[in-house]
């Protein structure tokens, strides 16, 4: 991790709270997923490359979460600035498993973050509910910009967390090579594994599972070629 | 109304903003509605305040489709439809709803454009593949928005059956194969692109890895999730390489 401005980390710290906001609240326009938080976050600091590898790996792990219903699942926009902050700077085969691993924990803490800003939802709503049972418009319209707000300091707060951590880590972790380079490793297979695990989840036994066979056959031709 | 559907389609992308275990998505409902029910306001005052407390009742669905259901049910208010009628159409739209923008949508699109994006990214189109990820789904979702919420108020009550005769069942028949075929190319290129500079005993400890991913989260089902096994993996190989293993 290379040491970061004090500007750097402000505009960081906003993009966190943007893609945060993109979850679930606002505008869902997949700004969120890894691939695209930390390829931005990676151009921000200065290293696409750390955004790519880290994104990328981020995303296979995002591929495993259905965000049906009530469920609760992890957060890996914030988590994945974070992670390409601590990479950055540092070649992709020594950062990657360190980043990928605060990037997973920060991702479990967003998911957990997220079930604590839905129950205060629930609990303004219970505050207003006299209003909204006589149908003010103006009820409903204070709930949804303060739950808004909430969830912007949510993924301000899960960011300024993660680049805390990515400055600690950075500081007092120190891993020979060849630890850094197995850490790495683990952490692409394990990646691999949850977006294969997905995809076979989602396949079924039926005509996508073909499909799937079929997406890795070609694949794998491309990777022989290229 | 004209306006008034335009400021309700930009609404609805923030329809889950108010997300929460009782309502769900009911306030972000309520919130999409205001603009539309505007005009009821003057017409029958009465009528507008109980259709805004029902606006933003619990209701349900995949926010991409929740247009269908806004829609219905202002047509339903502006008709005069008995209140208990619009509540029991709401509650009828919560699952085929979010059945079927879920599987078009997060079991579909979003699998097919990711895999192709990481395809586009690694063999170098960089930042084409990106934006092509967000301009294509931002596109589709946009347009999905204001097919459903017109579909929605031309056909009323009658929404199910204007569902059922639309591309929405088609598309999601199309829409599950895509994602697998793309996320299956995606696999082998993403694993090349990480692997291939270490060689083959390594490609092989990384694919074991996988394997037993695989077959362990797959084992222990929701105990064990892709994200713990990856943590628990990490843990595992750092308190060997400690003991020296």
């Amino acid at each position: 991790m290379s040491e970061l401005s004090p500007h750097l980390i402000i505009v960081l710290l906003l993009w966190g709270s943007l893609v945060g906001l993109d979850l679930v609240s606002v505008p869902q326009a997949m700004i969120s997923r890894p691939l695209v938080a930390g390829t931005v976050a990676g151009w921000l600091v200065g290293d696409v490359e750390a955004g790519l590898r880290v994104g990328v790996l981020l995303e296979l792990f995002a591929l495993d979460v259905l965000p049906v219903g009530a469920v609760r699942y992890p957060d890996y926009g914030p988590a994945t600035v974070a992670a390409v902050a601590l990479s950055a700077g540092v070649p992709w085969e020594m950062s990657l498993g360190v980043s990928v691993a605060l990037g997973l924990v920060l991702a479990v803490l967003g998911g957990w973050s997220l079930q604590v800003v839905r129950r205060w939802n629930a609990r303004a709503i219970q505050r207003r509910a006299a209003a909204l049972a006589a149908g003010e418009s103006r009820a409903i319209r204070l709930l949804q910009y303060g739950a808004l707000l909430r969830d912007a300091i949510r993924g301000f707060a899960l960011t300024l967390l993660g680049l805390v951590l990515a400055s600690v880590i950075r500081d007092s972790v120190r891993l020979d090579r060849e630890t850094a380079v197995a850490l790495t490793l683990v952490a692409v297979g394990s990646g691999l594994s949850a977006a294969a695990s997905g995809a076979f989840r989602s396949s079924g036994r039926g005509l996508r599972l073909k499909w799937l066979i079929g997406g890795m056959v070609v694949g794998t031709l491309i990777a022989v070629l290229t | 109304m004209r306006t008034g559907r335009l400021r309700a389609i930009l609404r609805l992308f923030a329809v889950q903003g108010t997300w929460n275990y009782e309502r769900m998505l009911g306030v972000g409902m309520g919130y999409a509605a205001e603009p539309l029910l505007e005009d009821l306001k003057a017409v029958d005052p009465v009528r507008h305040g109980e259709a805004v407390v029902r606006s933003a009742e619990f209701f349900n669905c995949n926010p991409n489709l929740a247009g269908l259901a806004l829609g219905a049910t202002t047509r339903a208010e502006y008709e005069a439809v008995p209140g208990a009628q619009i509540v029991r159409l709401r509650t009828a739209l919560c699952s085929p709803l979010g059945a079927m923008g879920d599987e078009l949508f997060w079991v579909g699109l979003v699998p097919t454009l990711v895999g192709l994006a990481l395809i586009g990214t690694i063999l170098g189109a960089g930042w084409w593949a990106i934006g092509g990820l967000l301009l294509i789904y931002n596109a589709v979702r946009l347009w999905t928005s204001v097919w459903s919420l017109r579909t929605g108020m031309g056909s009323g009550m009658q929404v199910g059956a204007a569902i059922g005769s639309s591309w929405l069942p088609k598309a999601i028949e199309l829409a599950g194969p895509a994602a697998g075929f793309a996320i299956g190319a995606a696999l082998p290129v993403v694993a090349d692109w990480y692997l291939k500079s270490f060689g083959w005993s390594v490609f092989v400890g990384a694919a074991g890895v996988a394997v037993a991913g695989v077959a362990l989260t797959r084992w222990f089902g929701p105990t064990l999730t892709s994200v713990r096994f990856a943590i628990l993996a990490m843990i595992l190989l750092l308190v060997f390489k400690r003991i020296g293993l």
